[in-house]
This record gives C-alpha cells, sequence and structure tokens, in this order.
C-alpha cells in the first residue's frame, strides 16, 4: 500500500477511528494488523520474512537479556546478524554478485553457466532490517534491555508509517513509546496533519511533476541537447528529495497523529555547506545508524588520519551497497567517501584562501553550499543511472555543452513548473530557518486554517496522481 | 467544539477558495488565444483546419497565411492520440465556420502516443460532451477528481499553454533550432523504427475523415517528413499508409523523405521553422492546401 493512493485512504478511514477507540493490547493488536495489511497489500507471502527476522530477533535479544557470558552474547548477536543479513543478501544481493562473479569469470576468459533466480526484492527489506538490527545490536551492548513482550516488539519491527522506507527508528528511542497509551491529542493531530500535507506536497505536487522530465533525459540521455541534461541533473536532486522527504514526512506526520514521536529525516540538506554538515541533514535515520554501528565500531576518528579516512570510505561504500544491489550505488558510496575525505584535507587550506582574499560571509557561504550541491549532483548521476555507460552518456552530453541554450530546453512548460515548485520548496525552507513554521501552525489557529486550505489548494493544481510510487520503496 | 469549528473552517476555506479560483481559471481558459480556447469559444474561421501531434505543429500556419492569403486553424498537440484529436476535430466542426480544407498527419496513429494527454484537457471538458465522456470513459479519476475539486481541472501543461497564450497568439509554435551532430549520430545507432497502430484507430480516424467530408469539408491526408537516416529506419510506412487508405478511401501523402537538409530539422522527428517553410512550398505546388484556382493570391507571393 502507497501513501499516495486510494486504497490508503480507506485504510486510514478505518484505522484511525479503530485505533483511538481502543486501548492498551488491544490497540497494539490492531496496530500490528493494520501494519500486518499495509504491508502483506503488496505482497503478503513477504510477512513471512517479517514474522520469522521478528521472531528471531525478539528471541536471541530475550536470551542476550538473560545471558552475561560474553561469549554466548557474541553467538547470539552473530545469529541475529546473519539472519538479517542472510535475508538481505539472499533478496537483494544474490542476482547482483551471481553476475558480478560470471562478469569477473568471463573478464579472466572464462565462460560459465550460472543461473540467477528469480528473485522479487521484499519492499523495504533495508529498512525493517537495518530497524531490528539495531534492537539486537543495542540489546548486545547492554544499551536497552531485552522487550519482553513479542506484540510490542513485532509492533515496533512493522509499524506501518516507517515500515517500508523509513526513517529508520532505534528500539531505543521507539520501544518506551509503547510503555503507555497515547490519548487523541488534537496539538499533535494538527501538526501531525501539517506535515503530512507538506509531505505529500513534496512528493505528489514537486518530486512526481520533476519526474517525467528527468525519465525521458535519462532514457535516453544522447537525445538531448545538454541544457536539458543539466536541467534533469538539477531537477532529479530535487526529486529524489521531495519524494524521499516526503514519504518521511508523511510517516512522522502518521505517526505524531497516533502518539508516537519519529526523529527528524531531512533537515534542508541542500543548504550544507560541507560534506559531513551534509550527512548530518541527509536520510539522518541511516547515516547516524552508519555512524553508531558501522562507523565507529570500526574506530571512527581514532586511529590516525589514514584510519579515519580507510573508516570513511568503508562507511559510505556500505551505504551505497545499501541502497541497491548495483555497482553505480557503490560507486555514489565511493564518491561521497571520497568527497569526505577530500575535505577533510583540503577543507582548512580552502577556508584559509577565502579568507586570504576577504570573502564577505555571506558570499563565503554562498559559494560553499554551491560547490557542496554541485557534487552531490555529480554523484547522484551515478545513483539514477542504471548503469555507467549510461552515466557516462549523460555527463559526457552535459559537459559538451552542445546547443547549451533556452531554445533547445525540450519542454518548456514543465521546466517552468519545475523550477516554480523548486523556488517554492527552497522559499519555505529559507523562511523556516528563521520562522519555525510547525511553531506558528501550533500557536495561530487562523494560519492553521490558512495553511491547510493554500496546501490542499497546492496539492490539488499541482500535484501529480497517478499513483507513482516511492523512489526509496525500492531499497 | 472549537477544534470542530476549526476543521470546518479548513474544509469551508478550501472548498471556496477552489471554487473561487476554478472560477477564475475557467475565465482564463475562455478567454485565452490558445488553440482549444478559441476552438471552444466558437467563431472561428479558418480556411485551413490542420491536426496532428507534435509533427502536426511543422504546419507553420504564419508561413502558409503569408503564401496562401488564406486563414488557418491547428489543432495538433505534442503527443496527441487519435481518440483525443477525433472529438477536438469535430468539435472544431461543430462549433466554428467550416474550413475548406482538413489536412492530418497520419503518423498520431500509434500506440505510443500520450494517451493521458487527455486528462491535461480537463479544462474544456465543461464546454465539450464528447470530451467530458472521453474523458469520463478513459480516466474516471481524473474526470471526478475535477468534479470533486476544480482546482484539478487545471493541473496540467494544457493549462499553462492557455496562461502563457491568454495575450498572443500561438501560431508560432515550433521548433527554431537545427538538430545537434550529437543526435545525428544518435540516429545512425537506432534500431528500426514502426508504428504501432491499431484498426481502432484507423477506424477512428476513418470515421473523423467521414464526419469532415459529410460537412462538406476536402480531407488530406499526409505524412509529414522525417530526417532521412532516421525515415529509412521506418519499417512499416507502407502498411500504415495502406490501412488508411482501404479504411478512408483516400491517398495517403507521403512526405516522409521530402526534405533533405540537416539544416531544416529541429530533431529527427521534427522540421524547424526553416524546414517547415520548404515542406509547406511542397504542399502548395502538389495541391494539398487546395486546388490553385481556389488559392488567389499565391502566385502574388
Amino acid at each position: 500500500m502507497i501513501f499516495n493512493s486510494l486504497t490508503f485512504l480507506a485504510f486510514i478511514a478505518v484505522f484511525l477511528p479503530v485505533y483511538f477507540a481502543l486501548t492498551g493490547r488491544a490497540r497494539l493488536w490492531w496496530s500490528l494488523a493494520g501494519s500486518y495489511l499495509f504491508y502483506g497489500w503488496w505482497d503478503w507471502r513477504f510477512l513471512t520474512l517479517i514474522a520469522i527476522s521478528t521472531l528471531v530477533d525478539y528471541y536471541l535479544g530475550l536470551r542476550m537479556g538473560q545471558t552475561e557470558g560474553e561469549k554466548q552474547r557474541k553467538h547470539l548477536i552473530w545469529a541475529s546478524m546473519l539472519l538479517n543479513l542472510g535475508f538481505l543478501g539472499f533478496f537483494k544481493y544474490f542476482n547482483f554478485f551471481t553476475d558480478s562473479f560470471v562478469d569477473m569469470l568471463q573478464g579472466f576468459g572464462l565462460n560459465p553457466s550460472v543461473h540467477t533466480l528469480n528473485i522479487i526484492l521484499p519492499v523495504g527489506i533495508s529498512f525493517y532490517t537495518f530497524q531490528s538490527m539495531s534492537y539486537t545490536i543495542d540489546v548486545y551492548r547492554k544499551d536497552i534491555k531485552a522487550e519482553p513482550s513479542l506484540l510490542k516488539f513485532a509492533t515496533f519491527v512493522a509499524f506501518w508509517p516507517q515500515l517500508v522506507a523509513g526513517p529508520i527508528v532505534r528500539a531505543s528511542d521507539f520501544l518506551p513509546q509503547f510503555q503507555k497509551d497515547h490519548d487523541w491529542d488534537w496539538n499533535r493531530f494538527t501538526t501531525g496533519a501539517a506535515q503530512i500535507l507538506w509531505g505529500f506536497f513534496k512528493k505528489v505536487a514537486i518530486a512526481d511533476s520533476l519526474a517525467p522530465f528527468v525519465d525521458q533525459c535519462w532514457q535516453e540521455p544522447m537525445s538531448f541537447t545538454s541544457v536539458n541534461l543539466w536541467i534533469a541533473v538539477v531537477f532529479y536532486s530535487f526529486q529524489i528529495y521531495c519524494d524521499f522527504s516526503g514519504y518521511s514526512d508523511i510517516a512522522i506526520g502518521f505517526a505524531r497523529i497516533l502518539g508516537y514521536d519519529f526523529p527528524e529525516n531531512f533537515r534542508t540538506p541542500y543548504f550544507s555547506q560541507n560534506f559531513s554538515e551534509f550527512w548530518r541533514r541527509w536520510h539522518i535515520s541511516l547515516s547516524s545508524w552508519l555512524r553508531d554501528y558501522l562507523y565507529i565500531p570500526l574506530g571512527g576518528n581514532r586511529g590516525g588520519k589514514m584510519a579515519m579516512y580507510r573508516n570513511n570510505m568503508l562507511t559510505m561504500l556500505l551505504g551505497g551497497f545499501w541502497h541497491g544491489a548495483n555497482w553505480t550505488f557503490v560507486f555514489w558510496g565511493f564518491l561521497h567517501g571520497l568527497y569526505l575525505i577530500v575535505q577533510r584535507i583540503l577543507g582548512k587550506p580552502f577556508g584559509n584562501l577565502m579568507r586570504a582574499l576577504h570573502f564577505p560571509n555571506t558570499l563565503k557561504v554562498a559559494v560553499n553550499i554551491a560547490l557542496v550541491y554541485a557534487f552531490i549532483c555529480l554523484a547522484w548521476i551515478f545513483f539514477r543511472s542504471p548503469n555507467f555507460g549510461i552515466a557516462t552518456d549523460v555527463i559526457a552530453n552535459m559537459f559538451s555543452f552542445e546547443n547549451f541554450n533556452l531554445v533547445s530546453v525540450m519542454n518548456k512548460f514543465i521546466v517552468m513548473k519545475g523550477f516554480l515548485l523548486i523556488a517554492m520548496l527552497l522559499a519555505v525552507e529559507i523562511s523556516d530557518l528563521n520562522i519555525q513554521w510547525s511553531g506558528v501552525v501550533l500557536r495561530s489557529p487562523v494560519f492553521r486554517v490558512a495553511s491547510f486550505a493554500v496546501l490542499l489548494w497546492l496539492i490539488a493544481f499541482f500535484g501529480t496522481f497517478g499513483s507513482n510510487a516511492f523512489i526509496y520503496f525500492q531499497f | 467544539m472549537k477544534n470542530i469549528l476549526w476543521v470546518i473552517g479548513v474544509i469551508l476555506l478550501a472548498f471556496l477558495g477552489d471554487r473561487a479560483a476554478g472560477f477564475v481559471l475557467g475565465k482564463i481558459t475562455q478567454d485565452s488565444q490558445f488553440r482549444y480556447s478559441r476552438l471552444y469559444r466558437g467563431g472561428e474561421n479558418c480556411d485551413m483546419l490542420f491536426a496532428g501531434n507534435s509533427r502536426g505543429l511543422i504546419f507553420y500556419q504564419p508561413y502558409i497565411e503569408e503564401k496562401t492569403g488564406r486563414t488557418t486553424c491547428n489543432l495538433s498537440y505534442n503527443g496527441m492520440p487519435m481518440d483525443l484529436a477525433a472529438v477536438l476535430i469535430k468539435d472544431f466542426l461543430d462549433r466554428n465556420s467550416l474550413p475548406s480544407t482538413l489536412v492530418l498527419d497520419v503518423t498520431l496513429l500509434d500506440k505510443r502516443m500520450d494517451k493521458r494527454l487527455v486528462t491535461g484537457f480537463n479544462c474544456y471538458v465543461p464546454y465539450s460532451d464528447r470530451l467530458s465522456a472521453l474523458m469520463r470513459d478513459s480516466f474516471p479519476n481524473d474526470f471526478y477528481g475535477g468534479k470533486v475539486a476544480h482546482l484539478y481541472r487545471y493541473n496540467s501543461e494544457v493549462f499553462q499553454r492557455v496562461f502563457y497564450y491568454l495575450k498572443k497568439s500561438d501560431k508560432d509554435w515550433l521548433l527554431d533550432r537545427v538538430i545537434s551532430p550529437t543526435l545525428q549520430k544518435d540516429v545512425e545507432k537506432q534500431g528500426e523504427f514502426d508504428y504501432d497502430f491499431t484498426p481502432s484507430m484507423v477506424e477512428s480516424l476513418s470515421d473523423v475523415v467521414r464526419y469532415a467530408k459529410q460537412k462538406g469539408v476536402r480531407v488530406e491526408l499526409v505524412v509529414n517528413p522525417y530526417y532521412p537516416p532516421f525515415a529509412e529506419k521506418i519499417g512499416n510506412l507502407e502498411a500504415l499508409k495502406t490501412a488508411v487508405e482501404q479504411a478512408t478511401g483516400l491517398v495517403v501523402h507521403d512526405y516522409s523523405n521530402s526534405i533533405s537538409g540537416v539544416e531544416g530539422f529541429g530533431d529527427y522527428q521534427h522540421l524547424n521553422k526553416s524546414g517547415a517553410r520548404e515542406y509547406i512550398d511542397k504542399l502548395m505546388q502538389d495541391g494539398i492546401l487546395g486546388l490553385p484556382e481556389e488559392m488567389g493570391n499565391i502566385s502574388g507571393k
């Protein structure tokens, strides 16, 4: 089930009233049933994966909680890792590894007869796997206690608002919130609904309006002039941002209405002045997951510069690989790893240079933001491309600057609409730095009524309603 | 109680604002100089009517009017599918002075045309029963969506063009660039191109031809030019022509390979302004735009 569908509208119309009519365990059962229905609507067979993952991690968590011996605890955490990463490896990466292995052998002149399997990628497997893993790791580290209630744990793993595309909510943040019933709260409803509407606007109005232009250019990059590809890359950077952050806003908004607080997942990432800052603002729940469960255990910033560069690169490579079974994602991760390393090496001299040139602070900020954005866009080209051939075609055509003029823009109306929507988004984000719209929505009833109505009008006037799935579902 | 009032306030404001904005945008749609606004306003007086997909835009009206001294209307639109073209042509013939000639580019008979384009014409649904029926049958969600939220009717590229052409003519709508060397090379790499047409599309075209003929309009069917290396890759042009000729009883004039210079193309499917001029001269010479004796001042131009 996807948020921008009539099915979901029917789902929420039934789910919400019953949810608030129930209390205690009945409400948790209802939440779990709703979550399984939400996921099973896509393919009920894969509910068994979530159920197995839940049961095993619940059991292993309990055992770890009861076991003091370090060796046994290690065995238990390894069992959890094997199960979760085994599912992920099989369903997401099996064919990729097989194909890559065959390609490698062919490179050596061998021609092996290896068959791939017709494996369907379960929606959101990377998200709920990481969420479940965070629980067992935290129990292993004794950061949290094992959850004694299977019902609560199962609801934590499968909670429908963030099940298929995050944010990845840690057990330490989420499980304690199951300890009490959450009554209907009008303030939570209005702020949650405002965030949901804003998320829908980002998804159906901005992301889905930009998508056709981007898709067309990426389908046959050599068929379009250079200027079109430049526009397509800018559009894609906002498409993926609005698609993914839109989903997060909707998920966080619904959770808020239901009484739960989820962490922020995006914080105006394209205003970052350096790459580390970008990763503190983009997909925050994943980057903090990778930081806490991968980068720091690898050694983090400790152990000298070279070790830190290695840890940075490994984390980003795995972060790229997490997104999908394709070398282009790995390369995207590699580029981000490289950016972080280069930034660490050149950041200081670059800052000194700016100071020596007496750049005014505003200009310095603008240059930093522009540079970071440009390099992030370069990495997005690989992220969006199905293979390196397409990615290099896009880059080659962009930098050919052939027919680089407004006349050769493919469809000026779509482009104008796209830039208008991006400008609206940026205007809200820039103003939000000073105004804090969510606070204003909460304080002023008149503003609240007006902002809801305006968002509804904007969605009706600019929205694309073709039940387009969210990009991050595939991850 | 306060909260209930708040919800009622949101619903009321959203509804009233939607209706008010819908009214204003409806007025803009009616008053625009865009081709379909003029069509549905009625009273257009064109000697020649053209139709097609984006390739139909190469019937470059300013040049035709300059050369023939006749008035023109063009119903072409990017990705126009046959069923929508049929509705627009019939509506045009019902609501406006009858043209003497209808020239139609048959290459819109292709499944690759934009079937969803009809949803873009939601802003004209209040003015046409045919369009309304087509939309209700093909895209009921969009049709009823437009009834619930009037703003949704104007959520399309077609309406953007309505707004853009509010005070200016759309007759100059044609590419004004030359096909890039990259695109020229790209054509060479491409495989065979086939029209993906269906019997129902051919029947729809044939129905339009009958309708126009019954009203006394002369109909000319053409295949507009392609960039020659691309034209050579078309595999089933003869099959398309034969199917159309059998269904309509008319000759399909094939100009697919009639313009040779690279300079005349904007890309491999579309002539630019310069190529369009060359093509129109050929159409005039061949009498497609009207018999020489009907066209008073050709020789003077």
